[in-house]
Order: structure tokens, then C-alpha cells, then sequence
């Protein structure tokens, strides 16, 4: 049974590069356009790895983060951060939210790859 | 003295005033006419003022909507192409797993011609012809080539869809830009607002701009230098990690 990765990203090119990168490695891809779909999308299916970017609309991805942590059933569901904020603040931020990883946009697929398998594989 | 005269001194005096008075007003009015001047000068220019911020003003949700259109359309053409290269890639796995298929019951056709020269041992000709054909059907060299292609087109397929993503950070900076114009329209409204009130509530009270709130960005994202970017931040998180690691030996030892 393929391992189930949700992309919560506003951006359609990166949700889809991101479905694109994984797809081909055997995973499936379910995507949300911001942090509340992610929320809404999380019972609906199981999720094995969350992907998410920090700038977004109705839900960012520190109150995701935040969020799915609060949930007993979450608190191993690895997740990592992919936004384009570099900066020191924004990475202790995120990983002291409860993210596992942290990459930065532009990404290379193979390092998403890499850090997709060291959670699933 | 009578009163008369005293009025009469009064008068003089009231005159006298006046005098200087008109001196000094002989003195200013230069000056005054000066200033009418400038000022005649200056309110055209003023005005010329207000109408050109007023028109710049008004120009900039046109602005601002433009560049959402723009994003748009990129983030649909990028879209596009990355279902595309998606196809491709799809096509391409199609075309090797055919490849590896072939290459497979070429295998067992080899097999059989074994089975059969064993069967035709005494028929040197036979023998002869049958391995000839065999060398004669025998693609494997091409296959490979074929197959190295392939994957090199796929790993060019991929290259592409990396570069796509340079549309998500300009999307991100041009969400700033427009963060910004909407900013200098705001200060610029607020500027006129004083000059010719009735006006601008006529002219901005039928423009529309896009809502803003709805666009998240980061307006310091940048396509160069992606890799050194990704070693900045792994190296935080591995700071970061260290001191973890060194409040648990503290904490060890206390």
C-alpha cells in the first residue's frame, strides 16, 4: 500500500512539483491550498508525512504545526517545513513548533526525496 | 485752544498716520505684488500637482491587478507545463518498462535458439544460418543506447520542473511589489484627500482592488543561490541541535 504525503502549499506550481517529485517515487500526493484544508483533510485519510509551507492563507503552517501536535493521534506524524523564509528566526520558530525538517524553496526534488524516505522508508 | 482746532490737530495727526501708512504700503506693495505673482504661479502648478497624483493614484489598482494577472497566467502556464513534463515523464517510464520487456524475451529467444542448435547438431548449415539470424535479431546494443536517452530526457524532464519553481518566488515578489503599491496609494490618497476631497471620493470610490490579505508572500524569496540558502538552514537547525544536546549533558550533570 503506497505511503500518503499531504502538500499544504497556497502555491499550485509548488504543490504540483512537489506531487511530481514524490509521485514518482511511489508515494501518493494528496494536496491542500492552505493550513485549514490541511486540517479538514487530515481524518479523512491516513496521512504517513505532512509537507507544509509557512505563508498561507486562513491557517500558516506555524498554527498548523501547532495544531496537529495539539492532536494525541499526530504527535509522531513526521512534518516538514518547506517555505522560502530563511531566516533563524523563522527555522526555530517552525522546528520549535514541532516541525521535523526544514527546506527551503527553491528545492532540489532529490533532498525533498531524501528527506521524505528518512521518515517513511 | 478751541475744540475745533483740537480736532482739527487730531485730523492732521490721523493724517499723518495714514502717510505713513501709505509709505510703508509703498514699501510692501512690491513685495505683495510679488507674492500675488508666485502665488498665480504657484496654484496651476498645484493644481497640475494634485491632478498628476490623483491620475497616478488611480493608475495603481490598474497596476496592482495587472501584476495579479500576470501571476495568473504564469502559475497556469507553469501549471501546464508541469502536467506536460508529467505526461513525458509517464511516457518515457511506458517506453522503458516496453524496453525492459523486450529485453527480456530476448533473453528467452535465446534460450530457444539454444534448445534448437542442440537439436540440429549434425546440421552444420543449419547451425550456420541460425546463429547468423540470431546475431542478425539481436537489438540488445540499441536497447541500451536507447534506454540511456531515455533516461537521459527524463533527468532533463526533471531539470525543468525545478526550474519551474522560479514562479513561485517571482509570484512571492511580485505579491510584494504590490504590497508596496498598495502602501504608496494609500499615503498618496491620504496626501489629496486634503487638496479636493469631493473629487477623490468620486474617483476611488469606484475603483477596486484586489483583496490583499488573500496573497501571502515572502518578499525577500530569491531563485539564486538556492543550494547555499538550503546549507544556511541545516546548518542553523544543526546549531540548534547542539545546543539541544549540550542543556541534556547540563542537565545530566546537575
Amino acid at each position: 500500500m503506497k505511503k500518503v504525503i499531504l502538500i499544504a502549499d497556497d502555491s499550485p506550481t509548488i504543490r504540483k512539483f512537489v506531487a511530481f517529485s514524490l509521485t514518482m517515487q511511489g508515494f501518493e500526493v494528496v494536496a491542500a491550498k492552505d493550513g485549514m484544508e490541511a486540517i479538514e483533510q487530515l481524518p479523512a485519510k491516513k496521512i504517513d508525512l505532512i509537507i507544509t509551507d509557512l505563508n498561507m492563507p486562513n491557517l500558516d503552517g506555524f498554527e498548523l504545526i501547532k495544531s496537529i501536535r495539539q492532536n494525541q493521534d499526530y504527535v509522531e506524524l513526521p512534518i516538514i517545513i518547506l517555505s522560502s523564509l530563511a531566516g533563524s528566526e523563522e527555522i526555530e520558530k517552525g522546528m520549535s513548533c514541532g516541525a521535523n525538517s526544514y527546506l527551503v524553496k527553491p528545492f532540489d526534488p532529490k533532498r525533498i526525496q531524501y528527506e521524505v524516505a528518512k521518515y517513511l522508508n | 485752544m478751541s475744540i475745533q482746532t483740537e480736532n482739527m490737530k487730531e485730523i492732521f495727526g490721523k493724517i499723518d498716520d495714514l502717510k505713513a501708512v501709505f509709505k510703508v504700503g509703498e514699501r510692501i506693495l512690491p513685495i505683495l505684488t510679488s507674492l500675488i505673482d508666485f502665488m498665480g504661479e504657484i496654484i496651476p502648478l498645484l493644481e497640475n500637482i494634485n491632478t498628476s497624483i490623483s491620475d497616478s493614484t488611480n493608475q495603481m489598482p490598474k497596476v496592482s491587478n495587472q501584476i495579479n494577472n500576470v501571476t495568473s497566467a504564469t502559475e497556469l502556464a507553469t501549471t501546464e507545463i508541469l502536467d506536460l513534463v508529467d505526461e513525458i515523464s509517464n511516457e518515457l517510464n511506458d517506453i522503458e518498462q516496453a524496453i525492459t520487456k523486450i529485453l527480456e524475451l530476448n533473453q528467452t529467444r535465446d534460450d530457444k535458439f539454444n534448445e534448437i542448435i542442440k537439436h540440429v547438431e549434425k546440421n552444420d548449415k543449419v547451425i550456420e544460418l541460425l546463429n547468423e539470424y540470431k546475431t542478425i535479431s539481436t537489438y540488445d546494443d540499441t536497447f541500451n543506447i536507447v534506454r540511456e536517452v531515455l533516461a537521459k530526457i527524463s533527468n532533463d524532464a526533471f531539470k525543468i520542473t525545478m526550474s519551474l519553481q522560479v514562479q513561485d518566488i517571482t509570484s512571492q515578489q511580485l505579491s510584494a511589489v504590490n504590497h508596496l503599491i498598495e502602501s504608496v496609494n494609500t499615503r498618496l490618497t491620504g496626501l489629496v484627500k486634503e487638496i479636493d476631497s469631493s473629487d477623490l471620493k468620486k474617483e476611488f470610490g469606484s475603483m477596486k482592488w484586489e483583496d490583499s490579505e488573500s496573497t501571502h508572500f515572502d518578499g525577500n524569496a530569491s531563485y539564486i543561490d538556492r543550494e547555499h540558502k538550503q546549507q544556511e538552514v541545516d546548518q542553523i537547525i544543526s546549531d540548534q541541535k547542539q545546543v539541544a544536546s549540550q542543556e541534556e549533558i547540563d542537565k545530566l550533570f546537575s
